[in-house]
């Protein structure tokens, strides 16, 4: 009965704060969607191998938002017709890569530069290699059905055949693939789209706290942390604290700061890069971007990447 | 229904900064975005329903009316749910599940005279000049919540908070509690007494000798930053 209570209370301590970045999210989406109607300026993003991720990554700093208040920008940058190099770029580097987490990794760890280089670093780097993971997948195995078919609305028809965009006129021409010039949607529009999105993500939101909630009320969390010393348990141990306990990126480094001393630096790193990337909370919000197989190559491939640059750390710095 | 399940989310957000309950689940720092929050998304809800009633006026059989999906009313019954059933946390319990462990202080405090220190700054001062000879004699006046401890007597404790409940760390100091009596998990105690040193598995610690104990009730702002 303790337990039960517990875990409720930590259910809506997670979700009590997650929602207010949330709404942030949804709101910078919403303005951009208000600004920049029909988003031509997305298309006009890099859709180069290493440039566009890398592009992407830089948007962070101008759309700050944390791990759950940037998936609904990055749903917005995909349904606009943005390179998915660009769109993935800036949804997995820019929950690290903003002024307000960096800021706060500062104020956690003033005495620790190596890690204020190699967090935003190591989140650069595995940004890009995820998106290229990632563009392995055809687009119609990779996004959401829902998103993907908003996408080819947007998508010019050079690149979208008929049959995939289901609307538009046979034998058009549309060489140039220009863009159509889209009228800015009335206020209410951009409302009720923004209001919809809010509560979807919402839904999921709960759906994930709720999960996180339980695993951690249910699983010691001094066994995660037992195995502290030795270079490689410890990384693992601290990537599967990282995905059971989902705190958001612009406060993960005040969490840390209570075992950094316990772990090795590999592990504190691999801490802060998986978080932001995957969690538990995360995977439910994930639903509006990707299918299933997606979230699990994902997944799977930032766990393996993590597990190899923590362990590359402990390498340099044990 | 949008504007519905958008008001629910809003009044469960002020109401949650309005009751006080946030003091018992998130770090202070953020209380003030989320009673912002709420007051935005309550305006949100208020402009979709003015937006709807206008609506409503013009043409009134609105024909592209859409399907409600069935996870926002999983959502709204949470957030009835949330709504109704304040949280009522075992910080014992919670506590059990982590680790008692300090991370190196990153702010310099000054030290303050011994009765007016807390709990917290006791274990921190402790943690940074742990020689017993230094506190024995000081009087202490604490309070904290039981926290039993496997193989030994159990601690008054207090939760350190960073972000939310979640990532709560316990600290906590050993007391000498009278014989006989052994105090019950999670109550909360105010102690007075003084610093004392003992021996345990061979090392000499500190130990607080309660000359009264009292049972109160949880604080209103039971988390410590």
């Amino acid at each position: 009965m303790a337990q039960l209570a517990t875990a409720w209370a930590i259910f809506q301590g997670l979700l009590l704060e997650a929602l207010p970045f949330l709404l942030i999210g949804v709101g910078i989406a919403s303005l951009a969607r208000w600004l920049a109607p029909g988003g031509a300026w997305l298309r006009q993003l890099p859709g180069h191998p290493l440039l566009g991720p890398l592009t992407g990554a830089a948007l962070g700093f101008a759309l700050p938002a944390c791990e759950c208040g940037n998936v609904p920008v990055a749903r917005r940058l995909l349904a606009g017709g943005a390179p998915v190099g660009t769109a993935l770029g800036f949804l997995f580097a820019a929950p690290v890569l903003n002024p307000i987490v960096l800021a706060s990794t500062w104020a956690a760890f003033p005495n620790q530069p190596w890690l204020l280089a190699a967090r935003p670093g190591a989140a650069l780097l595995l940004s890009v290699l995820l998106a290229t993971v990632l563009r392995l997948l055809p687009e119609a195995e990779l996004l959401d059905p829902v998103l993907l078919e908003e996408r080819r609305l947007s998508q010019p028809l050079a690149q979208v055949g008929l049959l995939e965009r289901r609307s538009g006129l046979v034998g058009a021409i549309d060489a140039k693939a220009q863009p159509l010039k889209v009228a800015r949607p009335p206020l209410q529009e951009v409302l009720q789209h923004g209001s919809r999105e809010f509560l979807d993500l919402a839904a999921l939101l709960v759906l994930g706290c709720a999960i996180a909630a339980t695993v951690q009320t249910l699983l010691p969390r001094s066994w995660l942390l037992a195995v502290g010393g030795a270079p490689t348990i410890s990384v693992l141990s601290l990537m599967l604290l990282a995905v059971v306990v989902s705190v958001c990126s612009s406060v993960d480094a005040f969490l840390a700061l209570g075992f950094a001393a316990q772990v090795t630096p590999g592990a504190l790193l691999a801490f802060l890069v998986l978080g932001p990337v995957v969690d538990l909370k995360l995977l439910g919000l994930f639903r509006v971007l990707f299918k299933p197989k997606a979230i699990a190559l994902t997944s799977a491939a930032a766990a393996v990447a993590v597990l190899v640059l923590g362990q590359w750390v402990n390498l340099l710095r044990l | 229904m949008r504007a519905f399940a958008l008001g629910l989310w809003g009044a469960v957000l002020l109401q949650s900064s309005l009751s006080g309950r946030l003091d018992l689940l998130l770090s202070g720092v953020f209380h003030p975005l989320v009673a912002l929050s709420g007051v935005a998304l309550l305006l949100l809800a208020g402009l979709l329903l003015a937006e709807l009633a206008l609506r409503g006026q013009e043409s009134p059989a609105p024909s592209r009316r859409q399907a409600i999906p069935k996870i926002w009313w999983l959502s709204a019954a949470v957030a009835l749910l949330v709504l109704a059933i304040p949280p009522n946390p075992s910080f014992s319990t919670l506590a059990a599940n982590r680790p008692a462990e300090l991370g190196d202080e990153t702010e310099l405090s000054f030290v303050l005279p011994p009765a007016q220190r807390s709990l917290t700054d006791w274990v921190r001062l402790l943690r940074s000049q742990p020689d017993p000879s230094l506190y024995a004699g000081d009087p202490v006046r604490i309070s904290g919540f039981v926290l039993p401890q496997p193989g030994e007597p159990p601690q008054l404790a207090r939760l350190l908070v960073r972000c939310c409940l979640a990532d709560a760390t316990p600290v906590g100091l050993p007391v000498r509690w009278p014989a006989g009596r052994p105090p019950r998990a999670d109550q909360w105690l105010a102690l007075e007494g003084t610093m004392a040193i003992e021996e345990r598995n061979g090392q000499s610690r500190s130990v607080v000798v309660p000359q009264r104990i009292t049972p109160i009730a949880r604080p209103k702002r039971p988390l410590e930053p």
